[in-house]
């Protein structure tokens, strides 16, 4: 259904835009656009291939309750990929956002444990650890100048350590109720609370970079930096905002794992980042900056997400879900973009 | 005297002829016919108006264009219309400006570059290389030592390992595009000294730029094509500048565009001072005093290092001032950054737009939106898709940027109608300085006119604007006065009145002396 009514809008804007020109040819070729990075058609090609793969190889897989299912398992997937994505379209890279998870979801634990049992302070401070995480990430590359890919390979370490160090390694209890409803168990209507702040996120940073001031220097940061100076923005600046959501939202994701689980492990979501980055990237989400949509992110997280839940459906081991996953991603990519 | 043009004209022979030679592309038709021969031991001037057909022919005799008609000889090699391995293997070399070196290699690396001497067929022989970078270097006298890492070099001297790079792979004919029009004076006798080195060995070497001085100094022979034809071709010592510059520009445009209209073109300026700037220094501009006055054309003229576009790049925050006043409107401002200069009005289109300019992934709509938030300081969190779409049709309508749409992709655009975005983008906003770096660079003829009618346009509305460019005739064109600028030191300002042709640039840039302070 996404895979159509794409196509209608794509055709749609064939259509304005070419009402000015007469001179202009008409005929554009459906391998250019299916090739062209900019409108990733390949990526619902490979959605619906999945999906029909899936369903015939599993009846249980085309059911209204496993979609549920794939969608709150994906939302801590979704909700970092916006972050990420909007830093990697600036022309920089956030490989901490595991680690930060894990650090402010421990930080958030321990607060409610030790300091104030109140489940808004208790998701603040979470927030709060995330966005200085962020804020940390941006100004160590911005000021001294250090690629992003050193900086937060730094600190997805540094953090991890953290964690550990903070929390002694043992799990931490959470049992404020409330905390547990809000982040995670609670319903709105149909919605549960994982599924509702993925929606917010979504909302939010699609605002952000399509409707945005902000979006726009995001994405003429990453398109041509040197152009985004000459033109009057703050690149520096523009740079550190993006990292610092990234942050928050690493930081929100954090919480929603430490309410759900009603504990937190420090070692929570090791290797989370490749998913988060695998879903930014096959979303369209250009890995040199200056291109990419949330609505790419949103169908790359659920690629994954699909992807995920039918290997597991098809009863395959772990060790061979692992290295399907990441065959497919790479043919997944490779095809999408020429 | 010209060195060399004694050798006696018999003992020369022909390297290249070409003769009927008509290219059209599209319906337009950029050659009609031209003749054209070089001689080995001779540096033939190939001189014309932008637009005029040169490159053109450049690029036929280089293979890289077809000819739609004509023969084409070229002694050695029986290939009638040639491809651009043809013609490099007929042993004809262009020199362009955009360097085919590797900068972290040597001179001697360089030379040899794609055909190293081996040893033992695997190792790298470099005490062999070294000597034959060695030998060549003394054979042309080329100021050169095979070790220098070419990153070290300056313009000029890799220039040199570029030429010499052709003839290293026996080269007969080589074709010098603007060789000039980035080196000081200096450098340039440099370079000189290399040609008539090269010319001694019988190689033929066509030599184009639009400096009169230097192809009078420099060439044996001149060629001046006009409107894609030959208007006239003879012997140096024959002719004389006021001769080349009447061929170059042709009878009528003489009495109708040379003397008077363009004059009158040149928009007046009032009295009012918009830009003042006082005992401005910095790392690379000195006690700079410059006035701009409302609706006033300055052109800045200076080579290359000169520092020229750091000026520019000073006013517009890029570098640090040091020490001086700027007075926008009388008042003092602080420039800092690019975001004050931004806010103050003041405006500055880059001279490599692809680098500094645009977004050439994105669309009009989103290049024009860049300037937006800073210059309109307003609706800060959502941006307005309607008015930026309003501003970017507002643009392409003002400037007439040739687009089916304001969604096209700046990649698709022609190198005029991506200048014209460029400078669209700070239109729509208050700019009472435009400072403009070299604006027509790689843009064609008639989008060069229709940037120079925007230009004169917004003085006329009263922008104050200052220009440098390389291209002297342009800024004979449109500037209302000149100031000269060498090793960032700006002499005093002369009124248009008193420069009366694109010469007396040259002559004043070269020939001025300069005074340690200027009043």
């Amino acid at each position: 259904m996404i895979f159509m009514l794409n196509w209608k809008i794509e055709n749609g804007n064939r259509a304005m835009s070419s009402t000015s020109s007469p001179k202009k040819p008409e005929s554009i070729g459906i391998w250019s656009r299916i090739n062209s990075s900019e409108q990733p058609v390949f990526l619902y090609i490979s959605f619906a291939i999945l999906i029909i793969g899936f369903s015939a190889s599993s009846e249980y897989f085309l059911t209204a309750s496993n979609f549920i299912n794939i969608a709150s398992q994906t939302a801590l997937v979704t909700i970092m990929a916006c972050g990420v994505a909007l830093v990697i379209i600036t022309g920089e890279i956030d490989l901490s956002i595991g680690s930060n998870l894990a650090l402010s979801g421990v930080c958030a634990s321990l607060f409610l444990v030790h300091i104030a049992d109140n489940w808004l302070l208790g998701g603040v401070a979470g927030l709060v650890v995330g966005a200085t995480v962020g804020l940390l990430n941006g100004i160590l590359t911005v000021k001294l100048r250090i690629p992003s890919f050193l900086v937060t390979l730094g600190t997805l370490s540094i953090l991890r350590g953290l964690s550990l160090i903070i929390t002694d390694t043992s799990p931490v209890l959470v049992t404020n109720t409330t905390y547990w409803k809000v982040f995670a168990e609670g319903r709105l209507g149909q919605v549960s609370m994982p599924i509702f702040w993925t929606i917010f996120v979504i909302i939010v940073s699609w605002v952000l970079l399509h409707y945005g001031v902000l979006g726009r220097q995001i994405l003429a940061t990453g398109g041509n930096l040197a152009a985004a100076k000459y033109s009057g923005i703050n690149t520096n600046k523009v740079k550190v905002i993006a990292f610092v959501i990234s942050g928050v939202l690493a930081g929100l994701a954090g919480v929603i794992i430490s309410a759900r689980g009603h504990s937190i492990r420090p070692d929570v979501g090791q290797g989370i980042e490749l998913d988060v980055l695998a879903a930014v990237i096959l979303g369209g989400t250009s890995l040199f900056g200056g291109k990419g949509k949330i609505y790419g992110v949103i169908l790359g997280s659920l690629i994954i997400g699909v992807l995920n839940n039918g290997l597991v459906l098809l009863g395959m081991a772990p060790s061979l879900q692992l290295t399907i996953k990441g065959a497919l991603i790479i043919a997944a990519v490779a095809l999408g973009r020429r | 005297m010209l060195e060399g043009f004694d050798s006696p004209h018999s003992s020369q022979r022909t390297l290249l002829e070409v003769s009927g030679i008509e290219k059209k592309f599209g319906s337009v038709q950029a050659l009609r016919g031209v003749d054209f021969d070089l001689l080995s031991g001779e540096v033939h001037g190939l001189l014309g108006a932008n637009g005029a057909g040169k490159s053109t022919l450049i690029k036929i005799l280089g293979g890289i264009e077809k000819p739609s008609s004509g023969t084409m000889n070229v002694i050695g090699s029986n290939h009638k219309f040639m491809s651009i391995a043809d013609s490099k293997a007929a042993g004809i070399a262009i020199v362009h400006q955009s360097l085919s070196l590797v900068p972290s290699l040597t001179v001697a690396q360089n030379l040899f570059l794609g055909d190293e001497t081996l040893k033992y067929s695997f190792l790298l022989d470099s005490a062999s290389i070294n000597q034959k970078a060695a030998n060549f270097l003394e054979l042309y006298k080329f100021p050169l030592h095979p070790k220098q890492i070419v990153a070290d070099l300056t313009f000029a001297y890799r220039q040199l390992v570029e030429i010499g790079k052709a003839l290293i792979k026996d080269a007969k004919i080589l074709i010098l595009d603007e060789p000039t029009s980035s080196l000081s004076n200096i450098e340039k006798e440099i370079l000189f000294s290399a040609i008539r080195d090269a010319k001694k060995k019988g190689i033929g070497i066509i030599y184009v730029s639009h400096r009169l001085s230097e192809i009078m100094e420099i060439t044996d022979r001149v060629t001046v094509l006009r409107d894609g034809k030959k208007a006239g071709s003879s012997k140096t010592k024959e002719t004389d500048l006021s001769n080349l510059i009447h061929l170059i520009v042709g009878e009528k445009k003489t009495v109708d565009n040379a003397s008077s209209p363009l004059k009158e073109n040149k928009v007046t300026s009032s009295n009012e001072k918009v830009l003042e700037v006082r005992n401005f220094t910095n790392d690379r501009v000195k006690n700079v005093n410059l006035t701009l006055r409302k609706g006033e054309i300055l052109g800045l003229v200076g080579g290359i290092g000169s520092g020229r576009t750091e000026l520019l790049e000073s006013l517009f925050g890029i570098r640090k001032i040091n020490n001086g006043e700027i007075l926008l409107d009388g008042e003092l401002i602080k420039i800092r950054n690019i975001q004050d200069s931004i806010h103050a009005g003041i405006k500055l289109v880059p001279e490599d737009r692809h680098k500094f300019g645009l977004i050439l992934e994105h669309d009009i709509e989103h290049n024009n939106a860049m300037t937006m938030a800073e210059t309109l300081r307003r609706n800060l969190l959502i941006f307005s898709h309607i008015r930026s779409r309003r501003y970017a049709e507002d643009a392409v309508n003002k400037l007439s940027i040739k687009t089916s749409s304001i969604f096209n992709f700046m990649s698709e655009l022609s190198g005029g109608n991506q200048q014209k975005v460029v400078l669209g983008k700070w239109l729509h906003a208050n700019t009472k300085v435009l400072l403009l770096d070299e604006p027509t660079a790689g843009v064609d003829v008639g989008a060069r006119a229709e940037i120079y009618e925007i230009i004169r346009q917004l003085a006329s509305q009263g922008t104050a604007i200052l220009i440098c460019s390389s291209d002297f005739d342009e800024m004979f064109q449109l500037c209302s006065s000149f100031a000269f600028i060498r090793d960032g030191d700006v002499s005093q300002v002369f009124e248009s009145s008193l420069i009366k042709t694109e010469n007396d640039l040259h002559a004043k840039l070269e020939n001025r002396e300069w005074e340690s302070s200027n009043v």
